[in-house]
Protein backbone atom coordinates (compact mmCIF):
# COMPACT_ATOMS: atom_id res chain seq x y z
CA UNK A 1 0.00 0.00 0.00
CA UNK A 2 1.10 3.55 -0.62
CA UNK A 3 1.20 6.12 2.16
CA UNK A 4 2.00 9.74 1.35
CA UNK A 5 3.00 12.16 4.07
CA UNK A 6 2.52 15.88 3.44
CA UNK A 7 4.65 17.86 5.88
CA UNK A 8 4.49 21.65 5.88
CA UNK A 9 7.21 22.42 8.44
CA UNK A 10 9.48 25.29 7.48
CA UNK A 11 12.58 24.93 9.64
CA UNK A 12 15.26 22.24 9.50
CA UNK A 13 15.07 20.22 11.67
CA UNK A 14 11.33 20.61 11.98
CA UNK A 15 9.06 19.39 14.77
CA UNK A 16 6.31 19.10 12.14
CA UNK A 17 8.43 16.63 10.18
CA UNK A 18 9.34 14.83 13.39
CA UNK A 19 5.64 14.31 14.15
CA UNK A 20 5.02 13.28 10.52
CA UNK A 21 7.74 10.64 10.68
CA UNK A 22 6.47 9.22 13.96
CA UNK A 23 2.95 8.96 12.53
CA UNK A 24 4.22 7.28 9.34
CA UNK A 25 6.26 4.75 11.31
CA UNK A 26 3.22 3.99 13.47
CA UNK A 27 1.06 3.37 10.38
CA UNK A 28 3.69 1.01 9.01
CA UNK A 29 3.61 -0.91 12.30
CA UNK A 30 -0.17 -1.07 12.45
CA UNK A 31 -0.94 -1.91 8.80
CA UNK A 32 -1.90 -5.42 7.78
CA UNK A 33 0.16 -5.20 4.55
CA UNK A 34 3.56 -3.62 3.79
CA UNK A 35 3.35 0.18 3.45
CA UNK A 36 5.60 2.28 1.18
CA UNK A 37 6.03 5.77 2.56
CA UNK A 38 6.70 8.85 0.44
CA UNK A 39 7.20 12.21 2.12
CA UNK A 40 6.25 15.47 0.40
CA UNK A 41 8.03 18.43 2.02
CA UNK A 42 5.84 21.37 1.04
CA UNK A 43 8.72 23.77 1.78
CA UNK A 44 10.66 22.39 -1.20
CA UNK A 45 7.69 23.14 -3.46
CA UNK A 46 7.05 26.70 -2.25
CA UNK A 47 8.06 28.46 -5.48
CA UNK A 48 6.31 25.98 -7.76
CA UNK A 49 3.14 26.29 -5.67
CA UNK A 50 3.21 30.08 -6.07
CA UNK A 51 3.77 29.68 -9.82
CA UNK A 52 0.91 27.20 -10.04
CA UNK A 53 -1.38 29.76 -8.38
CA UNK A 54 -0.51 32.50 -10.88
CA UNK A 55 -0.14 30.25 -13.92
CA UNK A 56 -2.60 27.43 -13.61
CA UNK A 57 -0.21 24.52 -14.05
CA UNK A 58 2.31 22.74 -11.82
CA UNK A 59 6.05 22.55 -12.38
CA UNK A 60 7.74 19.15 -12.54
CA UNK A 61 8.42 18.60 -8.83
CA UNK A 62 4.96 19.78 -7.82
CA UNK A 63 3.30 17.64 -10.51
CA UNK A 64 5.16 14.59 -9.17
CA UNK A 65 3.97 15.39 -5.63
CA UNK A 66 0.39 15.83 -6.86
CA UNK A 67 0.51 12.49 -8.68
CA UNK A 68 1.87 10.82 -5.54
CA UNK A 69 -0.98 12.25 -3.44
CA UNK A 70 -3.65 11.27 -5.99
CA UNK A 71 -2.27 7.72 -6.21
CA UNK A 72 -1.94 7.17 -2.44
CA UNK A 73 -3.99 4.72 -0.37
CA UNK A 74 -3.68 6.97 2.64
CA UNK A 75 -2.43 10.43 3.58
CA UNK A 76 -0.88 11.91 6.66
CA UNK A 77 -0.97 15.72 6.60
CA UNK A 78 0.91 17.77 9.17
CA UNK A 79 1.08 21.54 9.41
CA UNK A 80 2.50 24.00 11.90
CA UNK A 81 -0.07 26.39 13.36
CA UNK A 82 0.19 29.90 11.95
CA UNK A 83 -2.15 32.62 13.25
CA UNK A 84 -4.62 30.13 14.70
CA UNK A 85 -4.84 27.99 11.54
CA UNK A 86 -2.87 25.87 9.08
CA UNK A 87 0.02 27.66 7.37
CA UNK A 88 -0.79 29.44 4.12
CA UNK A 89 1.71 27.29 2.26
CA UNK A 90 0.01 24.11 3.52
CA UNK A 91 -3.37 25.40 2.33
CA UNK A 92 -1.92 26.49 -1.02
CA UNK A 93 -0.60 22.98 -1.67
CA UNK A 94 -4.19 21.70 -1.44
CA UNK A 95 -5.54 24.71 -3.34
CA UNK A 96 -3.55 23.70 -6.43
CA UNK A 97 -4.32 20.00 -6.10
CA UNK A 98 -6.96 18.58 -8.45
CA UNK A 99 -10.23 19.06 -6.60
CA UNK A 100 -11.14 15.39 -7.02
CA UNK A 101 -7.75 14.03 -5.93
CA UNK A 102 -8.74 13.31 -2.31
CA UNK A 103 -12.23 11.97 -2.86
CA UNK A 104 -12.70 8.85 -0.74
CA UNK A 105 -9.11 8.87 0.50
CA UNK A 106 -8.37 8.25 4.19
CA UNK A 107 -6.48 11.14 5.79
CA UNK A 108 -4.87 11.51 9.18
CA UNK A 109 -4.72 15.17 10.23
CA UNK A 110 -2.00 16.47 12.54
CA UNK A 111 -0.50 19.78 13.61
CA UNK A 112 2.26 21.21 15.75
CA UNK A 113 2.21 24.45 17.74
CA UNK A 114 3.91 26.37 20.48
CA UNK A 115 1.06 25.98 22.94
CA UNK A 116 -1.66 23.46 23.74
CA UNK A 117 -4.25 26.25 23.47
CA UNK A 118 -4.17 25.84 19.67
CA UNK A 119 -5.05 22.14 19.75
CA UNK A 120 -8.57 22.67 18.38
CA UNK A 121 -7.04 23.88 15.11
CA UNK A 122 -7.42 20.27 13.97
CA UNK A 123 -11.17 20.46 14.44
CA UNK A 124 -11.95 23.99 13.34
CA UNK A 125 -9.48 24.30 10.44
CA UNK A 126 -8.08 21.01 9.16
CA UNK A 127 -11.14 18.77 9.49
CA UNK A 128 -13.46 21.13 7.55
CA UNK A 129 -10.83 21.57 4.81
CA UNK A 130 -10.53 17.82 4.24
CA UNK A 131 -14.26 17.31 4.60
CA UNK A 132 -14.71 19.86 1.80
CA UNK A 133 -12.24 17.88 -0.32
CA UNK A 134 -14.41 14.81 0.38
CA UNK A 135 -11.60 12.89 2.06
CA UNK A 136 -12.31 10.39 4.83
CA UNK A 137 -10.74 12.00 7.89
CA UNK A 138 -9.92 9.56 10.71
CA UNK A 139 -11.54 10.35 14.08
CA UNK A 140 -8.31 10.93 15.99
CA UNK A 141 -6.27 13.99 15.06
CA UNK A 142 -2.82 14.44 16.56
CA UNK A 143 -1.77 17.80 17.90
CA UNK A 144 1.66 18.23 19.43
CA UNK A 145 2.48 21.40 21.40
CA UNK A 146 6.06 22.05 22.51
CA UNK A 147 5.33 20.67 25.97
CA UNK A 148 3.90 17.41 24.53
CA UNK A 149 7.30 16.22 23.36
CA UNK A 150 8.32 15.68 26.99
CA UNK A 151 4.97 14.54 28.29
CA UNK A 152 2.95 11.37 28.41
CA UNK A 153 0.03 10.83 26.06
CA UNK A 154 1.46 11.80 22.67
CA UNK A 155 2.71 8.31 21.85
CA UNK A 156 -0.71 6.81 22.60
CA UNK A 157 -2.50 9.36 20.44
CA UNK A 158 -0.09 8.64 17.58
CA UNK A 159 -0.74 4.90 17.81
CA UNK A 160 -4.51 5.35 18.02
CA UNK A 161 -4.63 7.67 14.99
CA UNK A 162 -2.26 5.41 13.02
CA UNK A 163 -4.42 2.39 13.75
CA UNK A 164 -7.49 4.21 12.44
CA UNK A 165 -5.70 5.23 9.24
CA UNK A 166 -4.19 1.78 8.67
CA UNK A 167 -7.65 0.20 9.00
CA UNK A 168 -9.09 2.47 6.28
CA UNK A 169 -6.23 2.38 3.76
CA UNK A 170 -7.31 -0.87 2.03
CA UNK A 171 -10.63 0.86 1.25
CA UNK A 172 -9.13 3.96 -0.38
CA UNK A 173 -10.43 5.30 -3.69
CA UNK A 174 -7.53 5.86 -6.08
CA UNK A 175 -7.72 7.92 -9.23
CA UNK A 176 -5.70 7.23 -12.38
CA UNK A 177 -6.42 9.39 -15.45
CA UNK A 178 -9.66 11.17 -16.39
CA UNK A 179 -12.86 9.40 -15.41
CA UNK A 180 -15.24 8.56 -18.25
CA UNK A 181 -18.79 9.86 -17.93
CA UNK A 182 -20.54 8.24 -20.92
CA UNK A 183 -21.96 10.98 -23.12
CA UNK A 184 -25.37 9.37 -23.48
CA UNK A 185 -25.76 9.55 -19.69
CA UNK A 186 -24.85 13.23 -19.66
CA UNK A 187 -27.34 13.97 -22.40
CA UNK A 188 -30.06 11.87 -20.79
CA UNK A 189 -29.58 13.66 -17.46
CA UNK A 190 -30.75 16.87 -19.14
CA UNK A 191 -34.04 15.44 -20.39
CA UNK B 1 -2.17 19.29 -41.95
CA UNK B 2 -3.58 22.78 -41.50
CA UNK B 3 -1.66 25.71 -40.05
CA UNK B 4 -3.11 28.94 -38.82
CA UNK B 5 -3.40 31.76 -36.35
CA UNK B 6 -5.66 31.99 -33.34
CA UNK B 7 -6.14 35.23 -31.51
CA UNK B 8 -7.92 36.11 -28.29
CA UNK B 9 -8.25 39.81 -29.12
CA UNK B 10 -6.88 41.21 -25.87
CA UNK B 11 -6.03 44.89 -25.59
CA UNK B 12 -2.73 44.82 -23.69
CA UNK B 13 -0.35 47.73 -23.10
CA UNK B 14 3.03 47.46 -24.80
CA UNK B 15 5.35 47.25 -21.76
CA UNK B 16 8.29 48.74 -23.65
CA UNK B 17 6.44 51.94 -24.58
CA UNK B 18 3.54 51.98 -22.10
CA UNK B 19 1.18 52.53 -25.02
CA UNK B 20 -2.20 50.79 -25.12
CA UNK B 21 -3.88 50.48 -28.52
CA UNK B 22 -7.44 51.74 -28.81
CA UNK B 23 -10.20 49.19 -29.33
CA UNK B 24 -10.50 50.36 -32.91
CA UNK B 25 -6.79 49.89 -33.53
CA UNK B 26 -6.87 46.42 -32.03
CA UNK B 27 -9.87 45.35 -34.10
CA UNK B 28 -8.23 46.61 -37.30
CA UNK B 29 -4.98 44.92 -36.24
CA UNK B 30 -6.79 41.59 -35.95
CA UNK B 31 -8.15 42.02 -39.48
CA UNK B 32 -4.67 42.92 -40.76
CA UNK B 33 -3.30 39.78 -39.09
CA UNK B 34 -6.01 37.66 -40.71
CA UNK B 35 -5.24 39.05 -44.16
CA UNK B 36 -1.54 38.53 -43.56
CA UNK B 37 -2.24 34.93 -42.60
CA UNK B 38 -3.64 34.29 -46.06
CA UNK B 39 -0.81 36.20 -47.75
CA UNK B 40 1.89 34.05 -46.11
CA UNK B 41 0.11 30.82 -47.05
CA UNK B 42 -1.57 29.82 -43.79
CA UNK B 43 -4.81 27.83 -43.88
CA UNK B 44 -6.80 29.13 -40.90
CA UNK B 45 -7.62 32.32 -39.02
CA UNK B 46 -9.56 31.90 -35.77
CA UNK B 47 -10.85 34.68 -33.55
CA UNK B 48 -11.82 34.45 -29.91
CA UNK B 49 -15.10 35.61 -28.43
CA UNK B 50 -15.28 37.68 -25.28
CA UNK B 51 -17.82 39.97 -23.69
CA UNK B 52 -15.63 41.72 -21.16
CA UNK B 53 -12.71 44.15 -21.30
CA UNK B 54 -9.80 44.03 -22.05
CA UNK B 55 -11.00 41.90 -24.97
CA UNK B 56 -12.56 43.30 -28.15
CA UNK B 57 -13.98 40.43 -30.22
CA UNK B 58 -17.58 40.26 -29.00
CA UNK B 59 -18.98 39.76 -32.49
CA UNK B 60 -16.97 37.10 -34.34
CA UNK B 61 -19.25 36.69 -37.35
CA UNK B 62 -19.14 40.42 -38.06
CA UNK B 63 -15.37 40.27 -38.05
CA UNK B 64 -15.15 37.01 -40.00
CA UNK B 65 -17.67 38.25 -42.59
CA UNK B 66 -15.45 41.27 -43.20
CA UNK B 67 -12.35 39.06 -43.39
CA UNK B 68 -14.18 36.70 -45.75
CA UNK B 69 -14.71 39.56 -48.20
CA UNK B 70 -11.01 40.39 -48.16
CA UNK B 71 -9.61 36.87 -48.52
CA UNK B 72 -9.85 34.06 -51.05
CA UNK B 73 -8.79 30.78 -49.51
CA UNK B 74 -8.41 31.28 -45.77
CA UNK B 75 -10.60 29.08 -43.53
CA UNK B 76 -12.40 31.27 -40.99
CA UNK B 77 -12.83 29.83 -37.54
CA UNK B 78 -13.28 30.72 -33.88
CA UNK B 79 -11.26 30.24 -30.73
CA UNK B 80 -13.73 29.76 -29.18
CA UNK B 81 -17.45 30.26 -29.80
CA UNK B 82 -19.28 30.30 -26.49
CA UNK B 83 -21.69 27.38 -26.67
CA UNK B 84 -22.72 28.14 -23.09
CA UNK B 85 -23.99 31.72 -23.11
CA UNK B 86 -24.85 32.17 -26.80
CA UNK B 87 -28.25 31.11 -28.00
CA UNK B 88 -27.72 27.99 -30.16
CA UNK B 89 -30.41 29.25 -32.55
CA UNK B 90 -28.42 32.42 -33.18
CA UNK B 91 -25.17 30.44 -33.60
CA UNK B 92 -26.88 28.16 -36.15
CA UNK B 93 -28.10 31.14 -38.16
CA UNK B 94 -25.05 33.38 -37.86
CA UNK B 95 -22.58 30.74 -38.97
CA UNK B 96 -24.78 29.35 -41.75
CA UNK B 97 -25.00 32.93 -43.05
CA UNK B 98 -21.21 33.26 -42.82
CA UNK B 99 -20.81 29.94 -44.59
CA UNK B 100 -22.79 31.23 -47.59
CA UNK B 101 -20.91 34.53 -47.72
CA UNK B 102 -17.52 32.81 -47.40
CA UNK B 103 -18.30 30.03 -49.91
CA UNK B 104 -17.93 27.37 -47.26
CA UNK B 105 -14.62 28.56 -45.80
CA UNK B 106 -15.98 28.27 -42.24
CA UNK B 107 -15.61 26.00 -39.28
CA UNK B 108 -16.10 26.54 -35.56
CA UNK B 109 -14.47 25.78 -32.29
CA UNK B 110 -16.87 25.42 -29.36
CA UNK B 111 -15.82 26.35 -25.87
CA UNK B 112 -17.10 27.35 -22.49
CA UNK B 113 -14.17 29.72 -21.89
CA UNK B 114 -15.70 32.65 -20.08
CA UNK B 115 -15.35 33.91 -16.55
CA UNK B 116 -18.06 33.62 -13.90
CA UNK B 117 -19.74 37.05 -14.23
CA UNK B 118 -20.28 36.64 -17.99
CA UNK B 119 -22.84 33.87 -17.47
CA UNK B 120 -25.41 35.91 -15.51
CA UNK B 121 -25.00 38.80 -17.97
CA UNK B 122 -26.43 36.39 -20.54
CA UNK B 123 -28.97 34.85 -18.19
CA UNK B 124 -26.99 31.71 -17.40
CA UNK B 125 -25.15 30.11 -14.50
CA UNK B 126 -21.50 29.00 -14.64
CA UNK B 127 -22.28 25.97 -12.48
CA UNK B 128 -24.27 24.67 -15.45
CA UNK B 129 -21.34 25.23 -17.83
CA UNK B 130 -20.91 21.62 -18.93
CA UNK B 131 -24.65 20.98 -19.14
CA UNK B 132 -25.13 24.15 -21.21
CA UNK B 133 -22.37 23.01 -23.56
CA UNK B 134 -24.04 19.64 -23.96
CA UNK B 135 -27.65 20.75 -24.41
CA UNK B 136 -26.95 23.80 -26.57
CA UNK B 137 -24.68 21.89 -28.91
CA UNK B 138 -27.16 19.02 -29.25
CA UNK B 139 -29.77 21.58 -30.34
CA UNK B 140 -27.34 23.36 -32.67
CA UNK B 141 -26.62 20.09 -34.48
CA UNK B 142 -30.32 19.46 -35.02
CA UNK B 143 -30.93 22.99 -36.29
CA UNK B 144 -28.24 22.49 -38.92
CA UNK B 145 -29.33 18.99 -39.90
CA UNK B 146 -33.15 19.04 -39.70
CA UNK B 147 -35.25 21.47 -41.73
CA UNK B 148 -38.03 21.69 -39.16
CA UNK B 149 -37.25 21.29 -35.48
CA UNK B 150 -39.55 20.66 -32.52
CA UNK B 151 -37.47 20.92 -29.39
CA UNK B 152 -37.77 21.25 -25.66
CA UNK B 153 -34.92 21.45 -23.17
CA UNK B 154 -33.80 22.73 -19.84
CA UNK B 155 -32.09 26.00 -20.68
CA UNK B 156 -33.90 27.59 -23.60
CA UNK B 157 -37.45 28.42 -24.55
CA UNK B 158 -39.03 25.53 -26.55
CA UNK B 159 -39.21 25.52 -30.35
CA UNK B 160 -42.21 24.38 -32.37
CA UNK B 161 -41.93 23.98 -36.12
CA UNK B 162 -38.81 26.11 -36.25
CA UNK B 163 -36.58 26.35 -39.32
CA UNK B 164 -33.20 27.94 -38.86
CA UNK B 165 -32.30 30.11 -41.85
CA UNK B 166 -30.35 30.19 -44.03
CA UNK B 167 -29.91 26.44 -44.28
CA UNK B 168 -26.24 25.38 -44.22
CA UNK B 169 -24.45 25.82 -47.55
CA UNK B 170 -24.99 22.74 -49.80
CA UNK B 171 -26.79 21.13 -46.86
CA UNK B 172 -23.41 20.62 -45.16
CA UNK B 173 -23.04 22.13 -41.66
CA UNK B 174 -19.69 23.66 -40.71
CA UNK B 175 -17.19 21.22 -39.18
CA UNK B 176 -16.98 21.64 -35.41
CA UNK B 177 -14.01 21.39 -33.07
CA UNK B 178 -14.52 21.24 -29.33
CA UNK B 179 -11.93 23.17 -27.40
CA UNK B 180 -11.15 22.07 -23.89
CA UNK B 181 -8.11 22.28 -21.70
CA UNK B 182 -9.03 20.13 -18.74
CA UNK B 183 -12.61 18.85 -18.95
CA UNK B 184 -12.86 15.20 -19.96
CA UNK B 185 -16.62 15.76 -20.48
CA UNK B 186 -15.88 17.98 -23.47
CA UNK B 187 -13.33 15.56 -24.95
CA UNK B 188 -16.05 12.93 -24.50
CA UNK B 189 -18.57 15.15 -26.32
CA UNK B 190 -16.20 15.61 -29.27
CA UNK B 191 -15.59 11.85 -29.38
CA UNK B 192 -19.31 11.02 -29.20
CA UNK B 193 -20.15 13.07 -32.28
CA UNK B 194 -16.94 12.29 -34.15
CA UNK B 195 -16.11 16.01 -34.12
CA UNK B 196 -12.64 17.49 -33.78
CA UNK B 197 -10.93 18.06 -30.44
CA UNK B 198 -8.71 21.09 -29.99
CA UNK B 199 -6.43 21.09 -26.97
CA UNK B 200 -5.15 24.55 -26.20
CA UNK B 201 -1.89 23.41 -24.69
CA UNK B 202 -0.20 26.82 -24.56
CA UNK B 203 -0.05 27.02 -20.77
CA UNK B 204 0.25 23.31 -20.13
CA UNK B 205 3.04 20.78 -19.85
CA UNK B 206 3.20 18.02 -22.46
CA UNK B 207 2.08 15.17 -20.21
CA UNK B 208 -1.24 16.90 -19.47
CA UNK B 209 -1.93 17.48 -23.17
CA UNK B 210 -0.97 13.90 -23.88
CA UNK B 211 -3.47 12.58 -21.31
CA UNK B 212 -6.34 14.66 -22.70
CA UNK B 213 -5.62 13.85 -26.36
CA UNK B 214 -5.23 10.13 -25.64
CA UNK B 215 -8.52 10.16 -23.76
CA UNK B 216 -10.30 11.79 -26.73
CA UNK B 217 -8.72 9.40 -29.24
CA UNK B 218 -9.71 6.36 -27.17
CA UNK B 219 -13.32 7.54 -26.83
CA UNK B 220 -13.50 8.50 -30.55
CA UNK B 221 -12.72 4.87 -31.38
CA UNK B 222 -15.13 3.66 -28.68
CA UNK B 223 -17.99 5.48 -30.44
CA UNK B 224 -17.11 3.78 -33.74
CA UNK B 225 -15.90 6.75 -35.78
CA UNK B 226 -12.59 5.08 -36.68
CA UNK B 227 -9.33 4.12 -35.06
CA UNK B 228 -7.82 6.31 -32.32
CA UNK B 229 -5.24 7.46 -34.89
CA UNK B 230 -8.02 8.72 -37.17
CA UNK B 231 -9.49 11.10 -34.59
CA UNK B 232 -9.27 14.80 -35.51
CA UNK B 233 -6.89 16.65 -33.21
CA UNK B 234 -5.81 20.29 -33.10
CA UNK B 235 -3.18 21.94 -30.92
CA UNK B 236 -2.16 25.48 -30.05
CA UNK B 237 1.26 26.98 -29.71
CA UNK B 238 2.85 30.37 -29.24
CA UNK B 239 6.17 31.61 -30.52
CA UNK B 240 8.40 34.62 -30.81
CA UNK B 241 11.16 34.48 -33.38
CA UNK B 242 14.15 36.35 -34.65
CA UNK B 243 16.81 34.94 -36.98
CA UNK B 244 19.21 34.96 -34.06
CA UNK B 245 17.74 33.27 -30.99
CA UNK B 246 19.47 35.62 -28.53
CA UNK B 247 17.78 38.59 -30.22
CA UNK B 248 14.42 36.88 -29.85
CA UNK B 249 14.94 36.33 -26.13
CA UNK B 250 16.17 39.89 -25.54
CA UNK B 251 13.29 41.46 -27.46
CA UNK B 252 10.51 39.26 -26.07
CA UNK B 253 11.57 39.19 -22.40
CA UNK B 254 9.94 42.50 -21.35
CA UNK B 255 6.70 41.41 -23.03
CA UNK B 256 6.80 38.04 -21.29
CA UNK B 257 7.69 39.51 -17.90
CA UNK B 258 4.75 41.92 -17.96
CA UNK B 259 2.06 40.08 -19.90
CA UNK B 260 -1.15 39.48 -17.94
CA UNK B 261 -1.03 35.79 -18.84
CA UNK B 262 2.68 35.12 -18.29
CA UNK B 263 4.19 37.85 -16.16
CA UNK B 264 5.30 37.78 -12.55
CA UNK B 265 5.34 33.98 -12.45
CA UNK B 266 8.00 31.55 -13.65
CA UNK B 267 10.94 32.82 -15.69
CA UNK B 268 10.84 32.88 -19.48
CA UNK B 269 13.32 30.01 -19.43
CA UNK B 270 11.19 27.81 -17.11
CA UNK B 271 8.07 28.60 -19.06
CA UNK B 272 9.58 27.73 -22.44
CA UNK B 273 10.92 24.49 -21.02
CA UNK B 274 7.55 23.37 -19.70
CA UNK B 275 5.05 24.63 -22.28
CA UNK B 276 4.82 25.07 -26.08
CA UNK B 277 6.08 28.68 -25.83
CA UNK B 278 9.16 28.96 -28.04
CA UNK B 279 11.31 32.07 -28.06
CA UNK B 280 14.19 31.71 -30.44
CA UNK B 281 15.16 31.08 -34.04
CA UNK B 282 12.79 29.70 -36.69
CA UNK B 283 14.74 26.44 -36.47
CA UNK B 284 13.95 26.16 -32.76
CA UNK B 285 10.28 26.81 -33.47
CA UNK B 286 10.32 24.06 -36.09
CA UNK B 287 11.92 21.57 -33.73
CA UNK B 288 9.58 22.33 -30.85
CA UNK B 289 6.44 22.19 -33.00
CA UNK B 290 7.49 18.89 -34.57
CA UNK B 291 7.94 17.48 -31.07
CA UNK B 292 4.19 17.92 -30.37
CA UNK B 293 3.61 14.88 -32.58
CA UNK B 294 5.58 12.73 -30.13
CA UNK B 295 2.87 13.11 -27.50
CA UNK B 296 -0.26 14.01 -29.47
CA UNK B 297 0.22 11.63 -32.42
CA UNK B 298 -0.22 12.69 -36.06
CA UNK B 299 -2.67 15.55 -35.82
CA UNK B 300 -4.64 17.76 -38.19
CA UNK B 301 -4.45 21.39 -37.17
CA UNK B 302 -1.77 23.57 -35.61
CA UNK B 303 -2.79 27.08 -34.59
CA UNK B 304 -0.27 29.66 -33.40
CA UNK B 305 -0.99 32.53 -31.04
CA UNK B 306 1.15 35.38 -32.38
CA UNK B 307 -0.48 38.66 -31.31
CA UNK B 308 -0.04 38.30 -27.58
CA UNK B 309 1.53 40.05 -24.59
CA UNK B 310 1.06 43.55 -26.04
CA UNK B 311 3.32 43.11 -29.08
CA UNK B 312 2.75 45.94 -31.56
CA UNK B 313 1.12 45.08 -34.90
CA UNK B 314 4.31 45.81 -36.84
CA UNK B 315 6.21 43.20 -34.83
CA UNK B 316 3.39 40.66 -35.18
CA UNK B 317 3.42 41.09 -38.97
CA UNK B 318 7.20 40.58 -39.02
CA UNK B 319 6.66 37.41 -36.98
CA UNK B 320 4.11 36.22 -39.51
CA UNK B 321 6.57 36.77 -42.35
CA UNK B 322 9.09 34.53 -40.59
CA UNK B 323 6.37 31.98 -39.88
CA UNK B 324 5.26 31.89 -43.52
CA UNK B 325 8.71 31.94 -45.10
CA UNK B 326 10.82 29.81 -42.83
CA UNK B 327 8.67 27.76 -40.48
CA UNK B 328 5.41 26.54 -42.01
CA UNK B 329 6.85 25.23 -45.31
CA UNK B 330 9.31 23.07 -43.37
CA UNK B 331 6.61 21.96 -40.94
CA UNK B 332 4.32 20.94 -43.82
CA UNK B 333 7.07 18.82 -45.31
CA UNK B 334 8.25 17.27 -42.05
CA UNK B 335 4.76 16.53 -40.69
CA UNK B 336 3.93 14.79 -44.00
CA UNK B 337 6.90 12.45 -43.54
CA UNK B 338 5.99 9.21 -41.85
CA UNK B 339 2.32 10.19 -41.59
CA UNK B 340 0.39 6.90 -41.74
CA UNK B 341 -1.91 6.55 -44.78
CA UNK B 342 -5.04 6.12 -42.63
CA UNK B 343 -4.67 9.46 -40.83
CA UNK B 344 -7.18 11.87 -42.41
CA UNK B 345 -6.72 15.57 -43.11
CA UNK B 346 -8.83 18.09 -41.22
CA UNK B 347 -12.33 18.14 -42.74
CA UNK B 348 -13.18 21.11 -45.00
CA UNK B 349 -16.45 22.13 -46.61
CA UNK B 350 -15.31 20.46 -49.83
CA UNK B 351 -14.33 17.18 -48.21
CA UNK B 352 -17.56 17.07 -46.18
CA UNK B 353 -19.60 17.80 -49.30
CA UNK B 354 -17.85 15.04 -51.25
CA UNK B 355 -18.44 12.61 -48.37
CA UNK B 356 -22.11 13.63 -48.13
CA UNK B 357 -22.63 13.12 -51.88
CA UNK B 358 -20.97 9.72 -51.74
CA UNK B 359 -23.15 8.72 -48.83
CA UNK B 360 -26.19 10.02 -50.76
CA UNK B 361 -25.27 7.96 -53.84
CA UNK B 362 -24.80 4.86 -51.73
CA UNK B 363 -28.19 5.39 -50.18
CA UNK B 364 -29.74 5.88 -53.61
CA UNK B 365 -28.05 2.72 -54.90
CA UNK B 366 -29.25 0.81 -51.87
CA UNK B 367 -32.76 2.04 -52.53
CA UNK B 368 -32.56 1.10 -56.21
CA UNK B 369 -31.38 -2.40 -55.30
CA UNK B 370 -34.26 -2.70 -52.87
CA UNK B 371 -36.78 -1.48 -55.46
CA UNK B 372 -35.43 -4.08 -57.89
CA UNK B 373 -35.82 -6.80 -55.30
CA UNK B 374 -39.36 -5.71 -54.69
CA UNK B 375 -40.08 -5.66 -58.43
CA UNK B 376 -38.73 -9.19 -58.80
CA UNK B 377 -40.76 -10.36 -55.86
Amino acid sequence: MRLVVVSAGLSVPSSTRLLADRLAAAVQRQASAPVDVEVVEVRDLAVEIAHNLTNGFPGKKLAAAQDAVAGADGLIVVTPVFSASYSGLFKSFFDVLDKEALVGKPVLIAATGGTGRHSLVLEHALRPLFAYLRAVVVPTGVYAASEDWGAEGLAERIERAAQELAALMPLAVRREGPAVVPFADQLAALQ
Amino acid sequence: MQFGIFTVGDVTPDPTTGRTPTEGERIKAMVAIAQKAEEIGLDVFATGEHHNPPFVPSSPTTMLGYVAARTESLILSTSTTLITTNDPVKIAEDYAMLQHLADGRVDLMMGRGNTGPVYPWFGQDIREGINLAIENYALLRRLWREDVVDWEGKFRTPLQGFTSTPRPLDGVPPFVWHGSIRSPEIAEQAAYYGDGFFHNNIFWPADHTKRMVEFYRKRYAHYGHGTPEQAIVGLGGQVFMRKNSQDAVREFRPYFDNAPVYGHGPSLEDFTEQTPLTVGSPQQVIEKTLSFREYAGDYQRQLFLMDHAGLPLKTVLEQLDLLGEEVVPVLREEFAKGRPAGVPEAPTHQSLLTAARKAGEKKAEGKKAEDKKEAVA
